[in-house]
């Protein structure tokens, strides 16, 4: 016979973990008797028994013990890019033509892909024309991942005109950061 | 010549069926929009789904209401349509219990029920258009996800 008095068992585990930049993020862990904690640390963990939420301790080591095959499993996580363009029309700065080779290669390492491209403009020129250029934008994009051998299929475009700007500016102003797609890789 | 004429009555009937059952698994998909993609795999892995065990692999959807459940030696990883992200190790039983997601505003909201096992999730758009977006619940607490990386266990 096995007396588990003093002793309940852990009916739940929680921990922050680091980011890859060593920051992290938050979570609060609530029960059902209202008590609330905030992990908001590296490693800041918290640990549940008999209904009840408590701090726990936990470190790399024990982490990896407990969660090692779900930490291998992850995705690699989702990119963002952004590359600009060259004022009223759809080609790139020759600093963010060079910077392409650095989408298409995050695409290429990942074995499924989704790629979302939206496309803006800066504020000089009609909303209607700077919709139609942000569209193109984005396709001319769109266009040349396809032709370097990406699935269109796996790809979408849309574009948001002069109304989402990087930079907010004055109507008819000309902002070279305004001028971009904004690229999500996952 | 009859048995010919009723074979192919037979044949017209059978098209239609398939027809209007290829038509309602059309709408059922349109009324179900796909929530997140399988990116890694390994071991056994099933995805509970409308009553059925369903095999997955890798680049297939998953929808709302599905069940990931993994085996003694499997694992899972899947990326949301808001760039959140999760991993599920062995003997993992984890439900997508609510999930919507609005890629023009950026925002939605995102309950995970974690009946058993260990996930990481690396949060996305979701969690950071508001505070009490992203959930994940457990059989006695519930998590609210202000950001980024996180681990939970909930032993068998």
């Amino acid at each position: 016979m096995v007396f588990t008095l003093g002793c309940a068992q852990r009916q739940a585990f929680f921990a922050v973990l680091p980011n890859a930049d060593g920051s992290s993020g938050a979570i609060t862990v609530s029960d059902n008797n209202q008590n609330s904690l905030l992990l908001d640390k590296p490693y800041a963990a918290s640990e549940e028994k008999s209904g009840k939420i408590a701090p726990a301790v936990t470190n790399a080591s024990d982490v990896q013990q407990v969660f090692g095959n779900a930490l291998a499993a992850q995705p690699i996580l989702p990119a963002h890019f952004r590359l600009y363009f060259e004022r009223d029309t759809d080609t790139l700065t020759p600093e963010s033509a060079q910077q392409y080779r650095a989408v298409f290669d995050d695409i290429k390492r990942r074995p499924v892909y989704q790629v979302e491209v939206i496309g803006y403009t800066d504020t000089l020129g009609t909303q209607a024309y700077n919709q139609r250029l942000s569209l193109k934008r984005a396709e001319a994009i769109r266009d040349r991942l396809i032709r370097d051998g990406l699935n269109a299929r796996s790809i979408s475009v849309a574009g948001r005109g002069e109304l989402d700007p990087a930079v907010p500016t004055a109507p008819q102003t000309s902002e070279p950061r305004n001028r971009r797609v904004e690229i999500t890789v996952r | 010549m009859r048995a010919i004429t009723l074979t192919r009555r037979a044949l017209a009937i059978a098209c239609l069926a398939i027809f209007s059952m290829l038509q309602f698994a059309s709408v059922a998909a349109a009324q179900n929009p796909q929530i997140a993609q399988v990116e890694t795999i390994s071991g056994n892995v099933f995805i509970q789904r409308a009553g059925a065990h369903v095999t997955v692999k890798i680049g297939d959807p998953l929808y709302e209401k599905d069940v990931i459940d993994t085996g003694a030696d499997g694992a899972i990883g899947v990326t949301f349509i808001d760039n959140t992200v999760m991993s599920a190790g062995p003997n993992s039983e984890v439900a997508l219990e609510q999930y919507q997601f609005d890629s023009n505003n950026f925002s939605g909201s995102m309950l995970t029920d974690m009946r058993k096992g260990t996930i990481s999730m690396v949060s996305g758009d979701i969690a950071k258009s508001s505070p009490a977006a992203m959930k994940v619940k457990t059989p006695a607490a519930i998590l609210g996800v202000r950001g980024t990386h996180f681990v939970v266990e909930v032993p068998d």
